[in-house]
């Protein structure tokens, strides 16, 4: 029996390889693009849940010393925020701290005293002053001189719109927006997050 | 046979497509992963943060409220058949679970400071526990930059073991540090954030105006008038109110009257404020120096004796006669003085309708010493108009007078020495009925009738809050009156001492100061 052999074998003419080159490198083009494009939207979705995580953090922190604050003020330009909040623990460089040093970190027992304006509660002869501020991308936590940086956007957070406002001294309104950076054609979108504390103390000051 | 060979090899593409699908996979995934961690801070963490606050604060309200019944109603106040228990100076109540995600909070409340009063002054500390759900990780935040603190520094999760009591002990205060597992109802293994609040409740006296009426007010004269000082900065001037220049001006147009109700007669003048309950009172109609706000409602709660527990009974006298006079009791050789949180106390049965009641101060080396007493009479003192009753109290004296019944005498019958009203106060317990609820049928009745004239007339204050008060005649006035109906006719000067804002027995109790413990 002869077998017979296919003589039919041939590579591409150069047309054939030229389409075919043209549409492998649409192909590769749109891949490569999704891909890129996948990579961005990754990034971004990342850095607007991230930022989103930290005006949530923003607002707790804000709100908890809020809460516990005797006064809080804002600046005239609403960059930053100042209160004064009782010295309820004991820390290092306190009376109590020098005279005792197993008390750091341990809480006030408080006194109580009658004044002009009514009776008053101290933990200590002096308040602890916590500020927030805006530098950069970050917001501030200063209590007493240590700074802490409580939220670093890798989006832009829009400074003017940290935003407190006191009623009476009675309650603190507060709103945080970011811009994500992966909005070119609108300016103006963004994410806010508002929120209202009231300050629990009586006194003032 | 002819055989066909295939050369052509479609694997390649299959490599290609299996390539595209990791990498997209791998990019989702990617996606998912950020996507669930963010959903677990935002859906568990930070809402167990934000419970477990809610927890404490209302760990706070139930003590808050099992704490003002100390006032209202004393014998159920922190009751044990509520779950409170009493140990080492100090309430604690077992935790209490509530809500749909079982959130826990437990008390503890103990008084840390007694004021000149003898009120004591009650720290509330509370802890509210609230599981953290979802997957048992910490969050991403922590990865800004080396001085960057995110969730961790904020929301402490006790994802093994309570942080706080391995570090601080139970109280805080560094005794008993332990290492205790967090677990659920069940026991089993649960993640849980914690929060801590402190309370202070402080208590409120009565005294905060000239003249509190719960109900009508009618009064008083024409030519009468309210003023205002105060004690701890000199004696009381007339001339004052109305001397700008003088650095004791301000306190001298404090006398203000609360009506609360829509039923005000005002005559005279009143160097204060003057509030009602829908009144239609304006400055055209009346001489009033101050605010007019007629939209002030305000209640005044049935008033209870207090819990004489910790006070220095004294068993006579406990009728006073034309002729009683209590001198402290000796003690060991010694007057006992007694305190304001633990006075000298009488119980009196009969007050006789011309009972004649002088106390003394206890007198130690020839010098008269604060002397603190607390007199509960059972029935009434003076028992008609012609009734005469006299209470004398020297200086150095303080005395609270508790009456069951109603209180009828002469302005110039109550005789306080020291000119300070703090010094002698009266407190009308409201009628009640066997079961402990306030007893509207019986009308209690202060009735100073026969009031005397310009020159006569008493320093003391009362806290009358089921009584109607009446006041007849001119008498010169020093102290407060809190009172159901109020009626006075007379030209009455009523000087109010603004120091009696912090005198008295606590009506009631607020929140003073909130701290939250962050550690």
């Amino acid at each position: 029996m002869k077998l017979k052999t296919s003589q039919s074998i041939a590579g591409f003419t150069l047309s054939e390889m030229l389409v075919s080159l043209s549409l492998s490198f649409i192909v590769l083009a749109a891949a490569i693009t999704c891909g890129v494009s996948l990579q961005k939207s990754f990034t971004a979705v990342d850095n607007y849940f991230s930022t989103q995580m930290q005006q949530i953090r923003i607002i707790d922190y804000l709100n908890r010393d809020v809460k516990r604050g005797l006064v809080v003020t804002t600046s005239v330009d609403l960059q930053s925020v100042t209160m004064s909040v009782p010295k309820y623990i004991i820390q290092a460089g306190d009376p109590e701290a020098i005279a005792d040093p197993e008390t750091i970190g341990m809480p006030r027992t408080p006194t109580v005293a009658y004044t002009t304006s009514g009776w008053q509660v101290n933990y200590s002869p002096s308040m602890a002053t916590v500020v927030y501020s805006i530098s950069g991308n970050s917001i501030l936590r200063t209590e007493n001189g240590v700074v802490t940086t409580i939220a670093s956007s890798t989006d832009q957070l829009v400074p003017k719109s940290t935003d407190v406002e006191l009623a009476n001294t009675e309650y603190a309104k507060t709103s945080v927006t970011f811009r994500p950076i992966f909005t070119n054609t609108d300016q103006s979108a963004g994410t806010s997050l508002y929120a209202t504390a009231y300050l629990r103390n009586k006194r003032r000051g | 046979m002819r055989i066909s060979q295939r050369t052509v090899a479609p694997g390649n593409v299959l490599l290609c497509v299996l390539c595209t699908i990791l990498v997209v996979s791998l990019i989702g995934g990617n996606v998912l992963l950020n996507c669930m961690t963010r959903y677990n801070v935002v859906s568990s963490q930070v809402r167990s943060w934000k419970e477990s606050l809610d927890a404490a604060e209302t760990g706070g309200d139930i003590a808050y409220a099992e704490l003002r019944k100390t006032i209202s109603n004393p014998t159920n106040a922190f009751s044990p058949s509520n779950g409170w228990t009493y140990s080492g100076g100090a309430y604690a109540n077992s935790p209490v679970t509530y809500g749909q995600d079982n959130l826990r909070t437990s008390s503890r409340v103990d008084p840390f400071y007694y004021d000149g009063n003898g009120n004591a002054w009650y720290r509330i500390r509370t802890k509210g526990t609230a599981p953290v759900l979802g997957l048992k990780r910490v969050g991403m935040d922590d990865r800004m930059g080396p001085n960057t603190r995110g969730d961790s520094l904020l929301r402490k999760i006790d994802f093994n073991y309570d942080h706080f009591v391995a570090t601080y002990g139970p109280n805080g205060d560094g005794v008993g540090q332990t290492l205790v597992p967090v677990v659920d109802a069940n026991g089993n293994p649960q993640p849980q954030i914690s929060r801590r609040v402190e309370l202070i409740a402080a208590p409120m006296t009565p005294f905060e105006a000239a003249i509190k009426a719960g109900g009508t007010f009618y009064g008083l004269g024409s030519a009468a008038y309210i003023d205002s000082y105060r004690s701890t900065t000199g004696s009381y001037d007339a001339s004052v109110k109305t001397n700008p220049s003088d650095p004791r001006y301000p306190d001298s147009r404090s006398g203000t009257v609360e009506i609360n109700s829509s039923v005000a007669t005002i005559q005279g003048s009143i160097y204060g404020n003057l509030y009602t309950n829908g009144g239609t009172i304006t400055k055209k109609t009346t001489s009033i120096s101050g605010i007019i706000d007629n939209n002030v409602p305000f209640s005044l709660s049935p008033f209870a004796m207090p819990s004489t527990a910790g006070w220095n009974y004294v068993s006579s006298p406990t009728m006073i006669t034309p002729n009683t006079t209590i001198n402290p009791p000796v003690v060991n050789g010694v007057p006992r003085t007694g305190s304001p949180e633990s006075p000298n106390y009488y119980l009196v049965t009969s007050f006789a309708n011309n009972g004649n009641l002088t106390v003394n101060p206890a007198v130690i080396g020839g010098v008269a010493q604060e002397t603190y007493l607390a007199i509960h009479v059972t029935g009434d003192i003076g028992q008609n108009t012609s009734s005469q009753p006299t209470i004398t109290v020297p200086p150095h004296v303080h005395l609270e007078v508790y009456f069951d019944g109603n209180f009828q005498t002469k302005a110039e019958n109550i005789i306080n020495t020291s000119g300070y009203a703090g010094n002698l106060q009266f407190y009308a317990i409201s009628p009640t009925l066997p079961n402990g609820a306030p007893d509207p049928s019986v009308q209690q009745t202060v009735d100073l009738n026969s009031g005397g004239g310009s020159t006569s007339g008493f320093s003391a204050v009362f806290y009358t809050p089921s009584a109607n008060f009446t006041i007849n005649g001119a008498p010169d006035i020093t102290g407060a009156i809190v009172c159901k109906n109020f009626y006075g006719n007379g030209n009455v000067h009523w000087h109010y001492d603004r120091a009696l804002d912090s005198a008295g027995d606590a009506v009631d109790y607020r929140i003073l100061s909130y701290v939250e413990d962050i550690r």
